[in-house]
Formats: structure tokens, sequence, C-alpha cells
């Protein structure tokens, strides 16, 4: 992504957003928004009319990471071919043009995470694809829920990080957009004349304040040290592995390959995996190396705020909250890493 | 002894900072061209690239592996078995265990199988040289040592005593037992097999006794020597309090890990070991590293 250079600030008239998909319309790009659905919850899907887009809303249930790592994608095909033998046909196209328009800070910061392990050393041919073929254009967040906790792992309301553009929303009057890449650039010029360089000294909005639950760098000098503290057992009583808070995480992005087939063709695909699963490292000889919920929670903790700042300098985890929010028996990551950091500052 | 080469070598060919490796998921067709029946319940099958191309371009370096795949059933790890001094095919040794691998023995030769790979690091080749050798393996854990022993011996006048020591569960359960032969007649090998007790049989003439008791009745030197060992994790545990016992240093001394994977290239999360993954970092460890891990492999 090429970074532009200086903080560029537009002016968005009050229709920008009926101009926008117009305008992507035209161009045959695929807008994704929020999109409130009939039991209330808010998720990223296509639209074509600002009607059915949801402004004012906490956060997608399901994360940005899906747009980019499907829940279920093909990998590749196949056909028999005669006995014995098989054809190996491509996996499905690369998505086209896409924007998502709306999506929060958190989420998008999240991507800076899943481009580590998708790019380290081999690079992820289907994500990559998916990256270079989608503008991602945040909502700058104005209003934090109760879970949020953006701002204890180097978040933001306002993050850009991650972010093509950031919109600052204002009711449904005019909005301030803040380009960060050039992709950012473009979608601007998609707007025509609904987007105006801002006036000299127009600056961003304060974001809002959001305390700070804890301090990343405590608790991975505790995590270094406490492989084997009692504390797991105690804060993993209560898992039932469900994986919920994985697949809810924007950063989480473990998963399997599989194969579906009937006798004469068959997909290999990649799904949604997680590390609270039981069989998630089990051998076929039936050893499994994280035996029990203990070893699987203390792996998800340690996976988020040691391995991955041990290796890419960053924990994580942006904060958005998903997790607490949709645990079935109110697991809370907070309180965990809370105890922890209390523990490391007794 | 001292560890004159920290960082294994990574071969992968291509792994130069900075310069990605594209990775589609994407298998090579390759022909079963044999299936040699090892035990009750591993063969081994030897494959050939479809594509004459790919099969020119194939290299690999002893230890590494790959992820081979039965088209409707799925994909499965392991080494690499054969040694990548024998040009134009490669090998590799299979328990049926779960539902690639049980398929896999359905497989007939001239039957398609998907390949990818090889993937990770591998055995030490350049520090083993000009050193005594000694693999120690248990049951199918040999696979990935007859990987380098047979890259040791087509280059032997490189290194210098090799001591092989396997054993298995049974007299059944030993595998490559051709090659064992082989090495067990050669001259320039000193070779020790055992098996469990009880797993004898009335004309095995080998040990009866567990691989580590084994050892440390063989009480090999262990001045100059690099060890290489594979085998079940209860095996190696043992083997390296017994190495100890004997005076070995445990930074002279390699094992590999096979754990759980399903990429192969350190994004779907589940084969690591602490911070370190199996699959970029391994699978070949040097084994006073892998002591110093959280234990949870």
């Amino acid at each position: 992504m090429n970074d532009v250079s200086e903080t560029k600030l537009y002016r968005l008239e009050a229709d920008w957003l009926d101009a926008a998909l117009g305008a992507l319309e035209r161009d045959g790009v695929e807008v994704l928004a929020p999109v409130k659905d009939e039991d209330g919850s808010v998720n990223l899907a296509p639209v074509t009319a600002s009607s059915e887009v949801a402004t004012d809303y906490l956060n997608a249930l399901i994360p940005l990471k899906s747009v980019f790592m499907p829940r279920t994608e093909v990998l590749i095909e196949y056909e028999r071919a005669g006995v014995g033998d098989v054809e190996v046909l491509p996996g499905a196209a690369p998505a086209g043009q896409r924007v998502v328009l709306g999506c929060r800070p958190c989420d998008a910061r999240a991507l800076v995470m899943l481009d580590s392990v998708f790019n380290w050393d081999y690079e992820d041919v289907p994500y990559r694809a998916r990256r270079d073929s989608t503008t991602v254009v945040s909502w700058a967040c104005m209003d934090p829920g109760p879970h949020c906790f953006c701002t204890s792992v180097g978040g933001s309301p306002h993050s850009a990080e991650g972010s093509d553009a950031v919109v600052y929303l204002a009711g449904s009057g005019p909005a301030l957009l803040q380009v960060v890449t050039a992709k950012g650039a473009a979608f601007v010029e998609s707007l025509g004349d609904r987007a105006q360089p801002a006036a000299d000294g127009t600056a961003l909005p304060e974001p809002p304040e959001l305390e700070t639950k804890f301090d990343t760098g405590e608790i991975k000098t505790w995590l270094d040290e406490n492989f084997e503290s009692e504390l797991w057992e105690e804060v993993s009583l209560r898992c039932l592995g469900c994986g919920a808070c994985s697949f809810l995480c924007p950063t989480c992005h473990c998963f399997d390959i599989v194969d579906e087939s009937t006798w004469k063709h068959g997909e290999r695909r990649r799904n949604w995996d997680s590390c609270a699963f039981c069989q998630f490292t089990q051998h076929a000889s039936g050893h499994n190396p994280r035996p029990n919920q203990t070893t699987r929670c203390r792996q998800r903790v340690m996976h988020k705020f040691k391995y991955f700042p041990d290796r890419f300098e960053q924990v994580a985890c942006v904060g958005c909250g998903r997790c607490a929010q949709n645990c079935g028996v109110g697991q809370n990551l907070v309180s965990i890493l809370s105890r922890i950091q209390s523990e490391e500052k007794p | 002894m001292t560890s004159e080469e920290p960082a294994l070598q990574h071969v992968q060919a291509d792994l130069e900072p900075g310069r990605l490796i594209p990775v589609d998921y994407r298998p090579d067709k390759m022909r079963i061209e044999a299936i040699t029946v090892e035990t009750p319940d591993v063969k081994t099958f030897r494959l050939t690239f479809c594509d004459a191309q790919k099969a020119g371009q194939f290299a690999f370096l002893p230890g590494q592996f790959g992820l081979y795949s039965v088209f409707g059933a799925g994909e499965a790890t392991f080494c690499i078995a054969s040694s990548p001094t024998r040009k134009g095919y490669i090998e590799c040794s299979v328990k049926s265990a779960g539902k690639v691998t049980g398929e896999l023995h359905q497989c007939e030769v001239g039957d398609t199988i998907g390949f990818r790979g090889p993937y990770g690091n591998s055995f030490p080749i350049d520090r083993m040289k000009g050193k005594n050798l000694l693999f120690i393996g248990g049951g199918i854990g040999l696979a990935p040592l007859r990987s380098v022993i047979g890259n040791c011996l087509d280059w032997r006048d490189q290194f210098g005593e090799v001591f092989i020591l396997y054993g298995a569960r049974s007299v059944d359960d030993l595998v490559y037992k051709e090659e064992l032969e082989t090495w067990r007649n050669r001259t320039d090998v000193r070779t020790l097999f055992t098996v469990d007790p009880g797993g004898e049989t009335p004309d095995w003439d080998g040990q009866v006794g567990f691989v580590p008791t084994v050892l440390e009745e063989a009480a090999p030197n262990p001045e100059n020597t690099i060890v290489l060992t594979c085998g079940p994790p209860i095996m190696i545990k043992f083997v390296l309090n017994s190495l100890t016992k004997l005076g070995f240093s445990l930074d002279a001394a390699y094992t590999t890990l096979e754990n759980r994977m399903k990429c192969g290239v350190g994004k779907c999360g589940r084969c690591n070991v602490g911070n370190v993954y199996v699959c970029k970092d391994g699978p070949v460890f040097r084994c006073d590293q892998l002591q110093a891990l959280p234990q949870e492999f």
C-alpha cells in the first residue's frame, strides 16, 4: 500500500454516499457496507442504495477479516479423470474490485496483523488477491461500546492503520474524509464533486475518550515467565471450547483445509478453525499437544500477546470487544488480561 | 562440542529476506511408482512428478517435509523419507492412522496423488561433515533419518564413523527391513537393531530392550559426534536423558518434530510450540533449543 505522504482531508457533501454508490456501481465495483439484519445485528453486505446502509452502529457482528479470508473458500477443484487419476482445476477466480465502505477502524487495523501472517515469507495467493482488489474505507468510531478496549492495545477509535481512507461522519450532514493510501485517493476521485479538499486549517475531530484497561508490555513480561502458571487453569474453567471468540475475532486467522467430494468431483476448501477446538492439534495417533481447555485457552492468550509480538512486534488484538460480548459463558479477555497485569504488578 | 552453527539451514531455496514465495495451495500431481509394505500398518510410496518440468526443477534437503494429498480425502504431512542424492523420485512412509493415511493405503501403483513442498528446514549436513554420526531411530521415526542416512552414506567419505541404532516395538514393526540388512552388511557402518521386550521372535538375532537402554549399554563416544534422533515423543525424552548421561552435549543433537499441520507455510496456526512454528522454524530442531521451549509437543 503506497501511503500518502501527507494527511489529505476532504469535505464530503451530505449526499456523498449516494454519489459513491452510484459511481462505484457504474464502474462495476462491488460495495460492501454495514447492513442491519432482521435480528438487529449488523454485518458487511453488498449494497446498491444508501438507504440500505446502517450508519449508526457499534460494529459488525462478523469481522472484516471475512472479506479477505471467507469462512469457507474453494482452494482447488478436481475432477476424476479415469481410474486413479484426477484433473486439478484452478480454484475460484479472484474477487473483482470491491470497496468496503464503513468498517470500523479496529477491524481495519486487524488487517495489518493479518498481512503479517499471510505475507510471512510465503505469500498466501487468495488472501493477497482479495487485499489487492479491495479498498477499505473505515468510519471513525465516535461512540465506543462498553466492551471496546482499542486504546489498551495500541489502537484508537480514529486509527487509520489498515484503512485506505477514514470517514468521520457527523449525523447525516457533511462528513470529513482522510485519505491514507493511494487506493483511498482513488476512492475520493470516484466521488467527483461530492468531495472537495477541506479548507486549510481543518482539523480531524478528537477521538472519544476510552479508558486504558491494561498494559500489553506488562502483560507480555508476565507471559514470558508464566507458561506454567496455575492461573491458566483458573481462567479456563468456564470455557466450553465453542470457538465463538476466535470466529468473531478480527485477527484470528487459523484455518483448516479439507476435501469435500463426490465420486467424480471434489473441492479442497479452506475453512475457519479455532485453537479452542479439542481436535485442533490432535495427531492421527491420538496424541494431542494441547489435550485440555486449559492448554488451549493459554495458547489463545499466549498467541495474541506473546508469540505474535515475538514474531511480528505487534499484539494480535485490536480491542474490538467481540470476544467478551459474545462469549456464551461470560468469559472475558479484558478481565483475564487485567488479572494477569495485577499478577505482574501486585 | 560448541555450537558453531546456531541457525539451521533453510534451503527453501528461495527463502531470501524480502522475497515472497507465492502459495496457492495447488498441489502438484505425483504418480505412485511403487509401494513397499514395511509393516502391517506402514507402507512406503515411491512417487514421481507427473509434470516433467516440475520433476526437473524439484530439489529438497534431508529432513524437509511435504503435504501429500489423496484427492477426496484431504492432505496430510509427512517427511520425505528418501535421500536427496537419489534423483528422480521421492518416497514417503505412511502409517495408516487416520482418514488421509487410510485412503493412501488403499491406493495402488499408477494412482495419482497430490504433493506440496518441500517445506521446512533440514538436517545440518554441513555441520555434520567431518564428524562421527550417531543416528537413533524408533518405529516409523526412522523415516526422516533414512533420508539423511542415505544422503550421508552416498557421501560416505565426508563423514567419520557412522552408528545407526534403531528399535521398534516388535520385529514386525521394524521398517525398511531391506535397508537395515544393507546397512548391517556394510563394513563402514556400525548398526544395532533392537525390539522392545516381548516383541522379539524366535529367530530374531538383534537386541531386545528399549532404545534408551540399548543406547546406554552401547555407550557410544560423544567426542566429535553429531546425534540425529527421531521417534515417538516418549522415546526422544528418554534418549535425551541417556545421551546426557553418556556425556553428549544436546547442542550437538538434533531431532525432528511432526506436529499436525494444514498449510505447511506458517499461516494456519496449529503447529506452533510456544513462539516456534514447526513448519517454518523446523521440523528439525537442536535438542537443547527444543528443551528450552514450552513442553507442549
